[in-house]
């Protein structure tokens, strides 16, 4: 669930606001924790992770509107802090390419950057515990339970998002002559159609009901995510499971070891 | 991804847009995405895809490649309206805010320079994070070849065939391997060539000048204009939306003139 596709003006206006600081407050720690060694060799590293993703997330798979993310691999080959960068900028030049929203790309970053970061964290935990040749096996099942956590945080992030006071305050319109915000689906807009006077019956009923239907929301993802899980574990053990062979250093110590270890000059060799 | 076509009409493009500076586009755009947030309106947030697509038709921006970029997140939003929302309407608008902030995004990014599109924000972020953004952009043209070849090679060799979906998912999970170990490798290239330029850990943008500051002023005016009214119907929304097929009508005129301005020009072209 490498990004939440949730367009502009859904969520609430608190929510995502928050999203976006945080999102930058992460980007920014991230930026100086790396910013410290090695910042002019981490940018092209980060640049083609970040386009490698991008890549592999702008063909979806049309029956279930799933994508391959990497964003997995991405966090095993950067290492935390490079990821949450990657995250930001992923989403950021998805956001411009009409792929997703601008105002929740804070969010997205905080759900991609989880993502890479618990995955990196998760399959070197498992290469604790298994041989380092089944390192493709490993990757696949951070992956998946990776995935799975992350689904939950989209999950809940619209469960906050779709219902509450807040948000029936942030999605109903300002009534000028009490200063209160009402429900526009309450009146005029919904219940009595697009060109009515808002002044037909109440509907004492719709008074705090959410505008999101948040079981629905996670039934559905629920039941089509596992299918997007697997997958995305299948490719992940796949090609963490061919670098690991052809170029083990950089799984196991991180796309910069790699580099690091190579001969200056000879930037194509290694394999 | 079609983003050789995206570059090519951002940077060899002549139209009236193009002329704008990236900074007003970008405040446009802010506005634009403003009116979008603001409003629950299905006629509001029609109108409003309306207009940006009489900005589209008036910048002879390319049709199809406009508008399936900005399509392509309805294709999500519509599983989240499934999934979420509690009326045919409430879901129909959620797709239409979907595909109309895109429409905005699509429309900055067909007429302005990636650079230029990333360098506000570059300004505010760390300096190896808006440098990483800058290069993400170079990579994504050489990964998409690369990518683009590999599928080719995996396909001669029989290894991609609709019959044999387990060869072919480990055809593409090589072809992807193999696009990683060589992301790896120009990003080494990349870093010596950077190195050998005299990079000290700042790429500088410099953003142009507006050629025509009278466009960009009523380009900003017109954005205003659209967040203006989101705002109006939404605090009025008692009283207005009785109305609101005004907005969609004066819209809908707006798309019919920015038509009929660039129909002789078609016609000449055609």
């Amino acid at each position: 669930m490498s990004h939440i596709h949730i367009p502009d003006g859904v969520l609430p206006f608190w929510l995502w606001a928050a999203g976006w600081a945080i999102a930058l407050v992460m980007v920014g720690v991230a930026g100086r924790v790396a910013g410290r060694s090695e910042a002019r060799r981490k940018v092209p590293l980060v640049g083609v992770v970040a386009a490698l993703m991008i890549v592999s997330m702008s063909s979806e798979i049309v029956p279930i509107a799933y994508h391959v993310n990497l964003s997995v691999i991405g966090g095993i080959l950067l290492g935390p802090a490079l990821a949450v960068i990657a995250a930001f900028i992923v989403e950021a030049v998805l956001a411009m390419l009409g792929h997703g929203g601008v105002t929740v790309l804070g969010l997205n970053t905080m759900v991609i950057g989880a993502e890479m970061v618990l995955g990196w964290a998760l399959f070197h935990a498992i290469l604790k515990v298994i041989k380092p040749t089944r390192a493709g096996i490993g990757a696949g099942i951070a992956t998946f339970l990776t995935l799975a956590v992350t689904t939950t945080l989209v999950v809940g992030i619209v469960w906050i998002g779709g219902g509450g006071e807040a948000a029936e305050r942030e999605t109903g319109a300002l009534d000028p002559s009490t200063l209160r915000f009402e429900n526009p689906f309450e009146e005029g807009l919904f219940e009595f159609g697009l060109f009515g006077d808002g002044h037909g019956d109440e509907d004492e009923d719709a008074e705090g009901e959410r505008y999101l239907s948040v079981g629905r929301f996670a039934l559905v993802v629920y039941t089509l995510g596992p299918v997007g899980w697997l997958l995305e574990a299948l490719v992940t053990a796949g090609i963490i499971g061919y670098v690991a062979r052809v170029r083990p250093r950089m799984v196991f110590e991180g796309a910069l070891a790699e580099e690091m270890a190579r001969i200056p000059g000879d930037e194509t060799g290694g394999h | 991804m079609h983003i050789g076509r995206i570059d090519e009409s951002a940077t060899l493009g002549d139209s009236w847009l193009h002329q704008v500076s990236p900074i007003s586009k970008l405040l446009a755009f802010a506005l634009v995405l403003a009116a979008v947030v603001l409003s629950w309106n299905v006629l509001v947030i029609a109108s409003i895809t309306l207009v940006l697509t009489a900005v589209a038709v008036s910048a002879r921006l390319k049709g199809r490649l406009a508008f399936s970029l900005s399509a392509y997140p309805a294709l999500f939003a519509l599983i989240f309206a499934f999934s979420a929302a509690t009326s045919v309407l409430g879901g129909a608008v959620i797709v239409l805010k979907a595909v109309t902030a895109a429409l905005g995004a699509v429309i900055v990014i067909l007429t302005t320079p990636y650079p230029y599109v990333f360098a506000p924000l570059q300004r505010v972020v760390p300096g190896i994070v808006g440098d990483a953004l800058l290069m993400t952009y170079r990579s994504l043209f050489l990964l998409i070849e690369k990518f683009g070849n590999l599928l080719t090679a995996a396909r001669l060799r029989a290894g991609l065939h609709a019959g044999h979906p387990v060869r072919s998912a480990r055809a593409t999970t090589r072809a992807l391997g193999g696009l990683l170990l060589y992301s790896f490798d120009l990003s080494q290239r990349s870093y010596d060539i950077m190195r050998m330029r005299g990079y000290e850990g700042r790429l500088r943008v410099t953003l142009p000048r507006s050629a025509a500051p009278l466009i960009d002023a009523a380009l900003v005016g017109g954005a205003l204009l659209l967040a203006a009214t989101s705002l109006l119907w939404r605090v009025g929304w008692r009283d207005l939306n009785p109305y609101s097929w005004i907005v969609l009508a004066v819209a809908a005129l707006g798309l019919a003139a920015a038509a009929a301005s660039t129909w002789p020009a078609r016609g000449r072209t055609s």
